[in-house]
């Protein structure tokens, strides 16, 4: 190329043998320059994550592991926190008014209780 | 690719080589701010919010107006449409960078980029298609003669060293930097300016989910704010903070009236008088530090603090119902860092990731690490952050350790001052890629340069 070319950084498609599509093909000029842009997540999916060696720090695996510390434990019904809990519905409760509430329940409400916290009986 | 002669880097003179260099850019290309400025100075020039706008009063997207400006045309933020080129700390959209930076080195550093070097901050173990793109975008859009990417953390570590020489960081060349930022909060081990890799541990929580959080809490509670980004942006810096007991300032918060000395109001603005919100009784709100005085706890009275004489008094502004009271959202807010299962998460605190990330490095390491812990980024800016994360702190570490937090003067500078420091180091044009390497070898070959 000429110098004076150069100089004047026209906006000249470059070729580079590194790459598979060149800017220029993606891009091409005249057209909107609107890209697609992929959200983090999908350039996560794309990034075939299972090959990398499991050893190695990667974007996945530095995710700052669960608690080790027993998670505090709430009142199922009134979001207090919970000292008792009930062996018969194993709902969690915070003080003897509750518990009437919760002994007074149909265990088809108990069951949905459970289920918002993930501990409801499941058959199948 | 030319070779300057090694001599050790003085510690003192930040802006001695700055002369004689040709102009390095230093970026600190953050979530939420873009910190960007010329190596070897001691601020950056420019500090704005890594974004395009739309407020209600505009059709376009216009590019937002730096921090501290006093233009007198400030662009109204409210319900502002907001698009970011960062998601969760990754850049997603360079398209969307590209403008912004055109923008930033157009108008506010005023450089040509065909005759200056880059140096670019990048999150810890960005994915290579993303590096790919960053690339493309410096080389191929700006064309910038060299470009060097640097870890945050190890900018923050360089920067803490060069402050103290005579301080543990500097003498023992390893610390922990704990970067609370925008997006995530990583907690680092750095040793002879090298970032640990498998020490880094990562928690999902930022300064952009504790606002949302924030957003969630006093739309249910007392009015709608889900679009008013900025304006609870605001609101969390001035009225959050971390409280130091958390169970003893819930029962606190429960007072009713003039006893609760979590409760302050602010004013929402009205678009005529005053477009930006403002604190009712900024005095008030600084009650809550009286609260770590354990003395009065017991009578439940408060002393010290007069009250207002009249109700009138405190009432002078309110004309219209444009503003709402907080009370145990103030340090409910912060408090997620330290607990994220409170939000669902299933991430330890912070806390807790900070002896994770200590215990994955060797065991020499570790009484040198938790006693030179630096705390960086603009979350780490809620008042008690750091006694409260030693509080927390102490009972996880073995009692034979020194346990010592140090904070930074400006969090959210720190990185970009580390990043001026180096660039103005007389090695740092042989530790950068140049334009005729990347053309030749291509992305991957390059990154290989900066170990990551």
């Amino acid at each position: 190329m000429e110098p004076e070319v150069i100089e004047a950084e026209l906006v000249l498609p470059t070729y580079f043998s590194f790459k598979k599509t060149q800017i220029y093909e993606k891009y091409p000029k005249g057209q909107s320059s609107a890209r697609r842009f992929k959200h983090l997540k999908q350039i996560i999916q794309a990034e075939n994550i299972q090959s990398y060696p499991p050893d190695e720090p990667n974007y996945v695996n530095i995710e700052s592991p669960p608690s080790m510390h027993p998670s505090k434990r709430i009142c199922d019904i009134t979001g207090y926190e919970a000292p008792y809990h009930d062996p018969r519905t194993k709902l969690r409760y915070a003080n003897a008014g509750v518990f009437k509430v919760i002994r007074s329940l149909p265990s088809e409400y108990v069951q949905r209780y459970l289920a918002l916290r993930n501990a409801a009986v499941v058959l199948r | 690719m030319p070779l300057h002669p090694t001599f050790p880097l003085p510690d003192e003179s930040i802006s001695a080589f700055a002369g004689a260099m040709c102009s390095v850019v230093v970026l600190d290309n953050g979530g939420g701010l873009i910190k960007a400025g010329h190596g070897g100075d001691l601020d950056p020039t420019a500090v704005l919010p890594n974004c395009l706008l739309r407020p209600l009063s505009s059709k376009k997207f216009l590019h937002p107006d730096p921090l501290h400006s006093s233009s007198a045309a400030a662009l109204d933020l409210t319900s502002a449409a907001v698009r970011r080129p960062i998601d969760r700390g990754y850049l997603i959209n360079a398209d969307l960078q590209r403008d912004i930076w055109a923008h930033l080195f157009a108008n506010h550093l005023r450089v040509s980029t065909s005759s200056s070097s880059l140096l670019l901050t990048e999150p810890p173990f960005t994915l290579p298609s993303i590096q790919r793109a960053t690339d493309e975008l410096v080389f191929e859009d700006f064309n910038f003669k060299s470009l060097y990417v640097a870890d945050s953390a190890a900018l923050v570590h360089l920067y803490e060293a060069s402050t103290s020489p005579q301080g543990l960081v500097s003498k023992a060349q390893c610390s922990l930097v704990v970067d609370c930022g925008f997006s995530f909060t990583h907690a680092v081990p750095v040793f002879q300016n090298f970032t640990l890799n498998y020490g880094v541990k990562r928690i999902d929580l930022g300064g952009k989910a504790l606002t949302n959080y924030l957003k969630e809490l006093v739309s249910y509670r007392s009015i709608s704010v889900m679009d008013e980004s900025f304006l609870m942006d605001d609101v969390k810096e001035k009225l959050c903070f971390v409280s130091l007991d958390v169970d003893r300032d819930l029962q606190l918060a429960r007072k009713p009236g003039w006893d609760n000395l979590f409760r302050c109001t602010y004013v929402l603005p009205d678009g005529v008088s005053h477009t930006k919100g403002f604190v009712k009784d900024p005095e008030a709100a600084r009650r809550y530090l009286k609260s770590t005085d354990e003395s009065h706890l017991i009578g439940g009275t408060i002393i010290d603090v007069e009250k207002p004489e009249s109700a009138e008094d405190r009432k002078r502004i309110d004309l219209t119902k444009n503003e709402f009271d907080l009370t145990n959202e103030r340090f409910l807010v912060p408090e997620m860092i330290f607990q994220p299962a409170d939000l669902g998460m299933n991430q330890a605190g912070l806390a807790e990731c900070i002896v994770r990330a200590i215990n994955s490095c060797h065991p020499h390491l570790h009484p040198v690490l938790y006693e030179s812990i630096i705390l960086t980024g603009g979350s780490t800016l809620f008042p008690q952050f750091a006694e409260r994360l030693e509080r927390e702190l102490r009972p996880l570490v073995p009692d034979y350790y020194q346990v010592k937090i140090t904070t930074q003067q400006d969090p959210i500078l720190g990185v970009w001052r580390g990043g001026s420091l180096l660039a103005s180091s007389p090695d740092f044009e042989a530790m950068c890629v140049t334009k005729a390497e990347y053309e030749e070898m291509g992305s991957a070959r390059c990154r290989r340069r900066f170990l990551r």
